[in-house]
């Protein structure tokens, strides 16, 4: 249908002129990450006085080895690692068979359950029972407490649910009939016959532990407990307050802008290592989500 | 014999044989009761006297006082105001967005162009609000950021733009627009990818062009999901990004800036006025909950099937 | 092997009840084959075999034991699906030896198994491959050797080849029922073809409404068809009904009356629908037949056949006539020859076939 040698020159035109738009707004999304890898690996005195545009000026790595020299810097890059992954087992620990539990039939209040779920994507009672609630439990300033309290959400549940209810009984069926009992027929059989939807919440879990900042901020003080995150912003707050980094940098080499663009990088790398594994996902991902209750 | 078929033999038969549904079950729903509904009973002292060491259940009634002071503080009422205000914004600008995004994407044929295009404009939407936010302070620092750079270039002098209160929005808005543009537009290329392609071919044969194509076709057959799209970001109006606002606003830009839960979550987590703010939290939970319903009945009658 | 009985079997889903007490024995080694419109109950009744559906009312027994409340892995039986439910995610071997796993046989016995089922079906070259690797007879048989791996008491088949195209479709039949002989073991099989129940069935159960039609062997349901609604669902084309009324020596039609060689004592006056099988016509007058004007429509060869579609008064009939290689002749045809012994007589009002005497 589509075919460049069957246009005629005003579609020619068309499609040239909206690959040419295509192109700035990519470009318009890339040049922030460019700009800050270019201040990351600039001296503090050029970023200071606003040359970096495209490219690294005077380049040097002494930013790099000022983050890296902190040790709190590496603790809370182990500590996301531990919320990312654990986060993500507990997670799938919980969602895989609530998910095939609220996709059967059988099973007597389905309705009920259903809407006892959904009912938490449109009214949550918000932050401060919450918190207040998270203290009643003694789950302030705890790693299990994060981890376990953002475990399950609706959306996630019904996502995997729905897609459940698309896989035909005769499956089901079948195993059933083979002797397969309910876990089995759903480790053995909805497990494998589910992966993109399971790799789509497993890829939910992971960026939105992985970039979990607020409740990680608010619910713990000690240091040695933050993920990367609440370390960024830690960072961030201290050296946009120069005054207070004028006291303890001086050198040239690096600045509040390097050592933050630095930092960024650092965070950002795993995303983007991470990232072309998980895009074929995705798009199917927002897809199973959006429709029926 | 006939075996008794009584409802109390047919519930014990029917656990005997499913079990394990109910067994895979328990926990979700009593992660549920304990995160998300036992929040809930607490959200009592919205009307109480709440104080740390008597605990939810033994503080005192005071009945509506807290909503008494929350209607006459100007504070809150910026907070909400600034809340629909950067709400519509959003709705005004951000939500086209994807959808221009979109039909221009359904253009290109350029297949490898089309796909890298594609992946880098998703990037953003997995980038946390923090970088995000670290990015725009970089960016926009007077001295140092790339802004202003590019404004001296002009002749123009370095704007404060992080501490001007006019400022906030734009910067607000348009990092919205850059985070989550590209990301949008998967829904909006999935509905036009659903699109039946013999009624372009029938007006290639009838000697359309793209352009007509796109307004005469495109757009007319994707319309229930803009519809339903719009809907969903109406009700969603009092729910504004406030992790974003909350790593972006300082004091001097309040005024624009502070929305219901930055506002909560300064009253609340940074004062220990955990009742007043409760009430505000309520206030909003209350008034998004009744958006959201309203606008999933109004979703129904465009679509068979309800939302979520 | 053994036999499989229902004793009024009956199928409620919720106030609304699909299958009316339903009696049935199937015999051990027997085919059945339980054929109908689609929506006649003939797979609800299948799956409460299977114990897939619970049995609302009446008694199941498989091999004597009473199975009401007896879960489907614990009835021995297995079953084809109509979309052969193969695991994608598994090969050949492991989709067959899923069941046999789940049991936790021996891992050297499910081998040998395997590799004997794979044999008979023809799949050894095939036991590392996916499903969707496999072209849609394989996958038929893949889901026949699932079946079949685990011996089980009777074979349930759900409209199996109703996924194929016609001509996989006729090969699989055959080879159905050669496994079948091979293997003597109690099927029962529903399908919406009766090509299908014709060709397999030792005895085919006819199901309309959630009730049984009427039970026989292929034969005797195409030449003893007990209503219309059984004479019109056995036989390609099926049998021509067209109204009349009875007279002294046969039946009137229009302006012909179609003479009938049997008793008809007791039966002048009725209003009855006469049934006459396409091929049961000839174009030559013979002895005892009938001339029955018609006016020719169309003339559709089929080969060594042709089937002659034909408007007698309001009623549209066909024919069918062997053409020896020729068709030119038959365009010209305006009248059919109806032999006096062929010819059926149901009642007008209740649709039952009217034997003579009765």
């Amino acid at each position: 249908m589509m075919n460049w040698n069957l246009y005629s020159h005003g579609d020619k035109f068309f499609a040239i002129v909206v690959s040419v738009l295509i192109g700035m707004f990519t470009v318009a999304t890339l040049y922030p990450f460019i700009y800050i890898a270019a201040v990351s690996f600039s001296s503090g005195f050029a970023a200071a006085a606003g040359k970096v545009v495209f490219s690294p000026i005077d380049t040097t790595i002494e930013s790099y080895k000022y983050v890296f020299a902190q040790k709190a810097f590496w603790v809370s890059y182990r500590n996301t690692f531990i919320y990312t992954i654990g986060g993500t087992l507990v997670s799938l620990a919980f969602i895989i068979p609530g998910a095939y539990a609220l996709s059967r039939p059988q099973l007597k209040g389905r309705r009920f359950f259903n809407l006892f779920i959904a009912f938490t994507m449109w009214f949550n009672a918000g932050l401060i029972p919450f918190f207040l609630n998270m203290r009643d439990l003694n789950l302030l300033d705890s790693m299990f407490g994060i981890i376990l309290a953002f475990a399950v959400n609706a959306f996630n549940i019904i996502l995997l649910r729905n897609f459940f209810e698309s896989i035909p009984s005769s499956f089901e069926e079948a195993a059933r009939m083979d002797g397969a009992n309910d876990f089995q027929v759903l480790w053995k059989v909805f497990v494998p016959l589910s992966k993109p939807a399971i790799a789509t919440i497993t890829l939910f879990c992971i960026v939105s532990r992985w970039n979990g900042f607020f409740w990680a901020m608010v619910l713990l003080q000690s240091e040695e407990k933050i993920p990367l995150q609440v370390f960024l912003r830690h960072t961030i707050a201290k050296l946009s307050d120069t005054e207070e980094f004028a006291m303890t940098v001086l050198d040239a080499d690096y600045g509040p802008e390097t050592v933050t663009a630095a930092i960024i990088v650092c965070s950002i790398i795993p995303v983007l290592i991470v990232y072309p594994f998980i895009q074929k996902y995705f798009e199917k991902g927002i897809l199973l989500g959006g429709v029926k209750e | 014999m006939a075996p008794r078929n009584t409802r109390w033999t047919r519930a014990v038969d029917h656990l005997k044989r499913e079990w394990q549904i109910y067994l895979m079950l328990l926990p979700t729903i009593v992660w549920f009761i304990v995160f998300l509904y036992k929040p809930m009973y607490g959200l009592q002292i919205a009307f109480k006297d709440y104080s740390i060491f008597r605990g939810v259940a033994n503080s005192p009634w005071v009945g509506l006082e807290h909503f008494e002071t929350l209607f006459s503080n100007d504070q809150f009422f910026r907070a909400v105001y600034n809340t629909i205000q950067i709400s519509a914004l959003n709705l005004l600008f951000g939500f086209p967005a994807p959808i221009i995004l979109a039909l221009m994407f359904n253009e290109i044929l350029h297949a490898t162009y089309k796909k890298t295009a594609q992946t880098i404009v998703y990037l953003p939407h997995f980038i946390s609000s923090v970088i995000i936010a670290g990015i725009v302070i970089t960016a926009f620092s007077p001295t140092a950021g790339i802004v202003n750079t590019l404004l001296g270039w002009l002749g123009i002098d370095p704007i404060y733009f992080l501490t001007k209160p006019e400022w906030f929005r734009p910067i607000f808005v348009g990092t919205g627009i850059w985070q989550e543009a590209g990301f949008g537009s998967i829904v909006f290329l999935a509905a036009i990818a659903g699109v039946n392609p013999s009624l372009y071919e029938s007006a290639v044969v009838d000697g359309a062009n793209r352009w007509q194509m796109m307004w005469r076709i495109t757009i007319p057959c994707i319309l229930p999901t803009i519809l339903i799209m719009l809907i969903i970001r109406i009700g969603n109006i009092m729910e504004v990004s406030f992790e974003l606002v909350i790593l972006l606003y300082q004091p001097a830009t309040y005024s624009t800036a502070d929305v219901v839960n930055t506002w909560v979550y300064r009253q609340g987590l940074q004062s220990g006025q955990y009742d007043l703010a409760a009430a505000a939290g309520l206030f909003n939970a209350v008034v998004a909950f009744v958006l959201v319903m309203a606008a999933n009945s109004l979703s129904r009658r465009f679509s068979r099937t309800s939302l979520w | 092997m053994a036999g499989v009985s229902l004793s009024k079997i009956v199928k409620r889903f919720g106030a609304i009840e699909v299958v009316h007490g339903i009696d049935l024995d199937v015999a051990e080694q027997e085919f059945v084959v339980l054929v109908g419109p689609s929506g006649c109950g003939k797979s609800t009744t299948l799956r409460m075999v299977a114990g897939l559906e619970e049995i609302s009312d009446g008694e199941l027994t498989i091999d004597g034991r009473y199975m009401n409340r007896v879960a489907p892995k614990d009835r021995d039986v297995a079953m084809v699906f109509q979309n052969y439910a193969l695991y994608p995610h598994l090969n050949v071997a492991e989709n067959m030896a899923f069941g046999l796993r789940i049991r936790r046989v021996p891992n050297a016995e499910i081998k040998q198994i395997i590799a004997d089922t794979a044999e008979i079906l023809g799949l050894t070259n095939y036991l590392d491959r996916r499903p969707a690797d496999l072209s849609g007879g394989q996958r038929q048989r893949v889901a026949m050797g699932r079946a079949i791996v685990r011996h089980p008491k009777v074979f349930l088949f759900d409209e199996p080849l109703s996924n194929l195209d016609a001509k996989l479709r006729t090969q699989m039949r055959a080879e159905i029922k050669r496994l079948h002989k091979r293997l003597g073991a109690t099927s029962i099989y529903v399908t919406h073809d009766q090509v299908e129940a014709m060709t397999l069935a030792d005895r085919i159960v006819v199901m309309n409404d959630g009730s049984i039609e009427q039970i026989g062997t292929p034969m005797e349901l195409f030449n003893n068809p007990v209503n219309t609604f059984v004479a019109g669902f056995l036989g390609s084309p099926p049998m021509n009904q067209i109204t009349g009324k009875v007279t002294e020596t046969g039946a009137q039609v229009g302006d012909t009356v179609i003479q009938l060689d049997r008793d008809l004592g007791g039966l002048a006056g009725r209003d009855v629908v006469v049934g006459i099988r396409p091929e049961h016509v000839s174009l030559q007058p013979g002895e005892g037949t009938t001339p029955l004007p018609i006016s020719l429509d169309l003339v559709e060869p089929l080969g060594s056949e042709a089937l002659l579609h034909a408007r007698f008064g309001d009623d549209n009939l066909v024919f069918k006539t062997d053409t020896n290689g020729q068709i030119e002749h038959l365009s010209g045809i305006d009248t059919v020859h109806v032999p006096a012994s062929l010819v059926t007589l149901f009642d007008a009002e209740s649709g039952r076939t009217l034997r003579a005497g009765g």
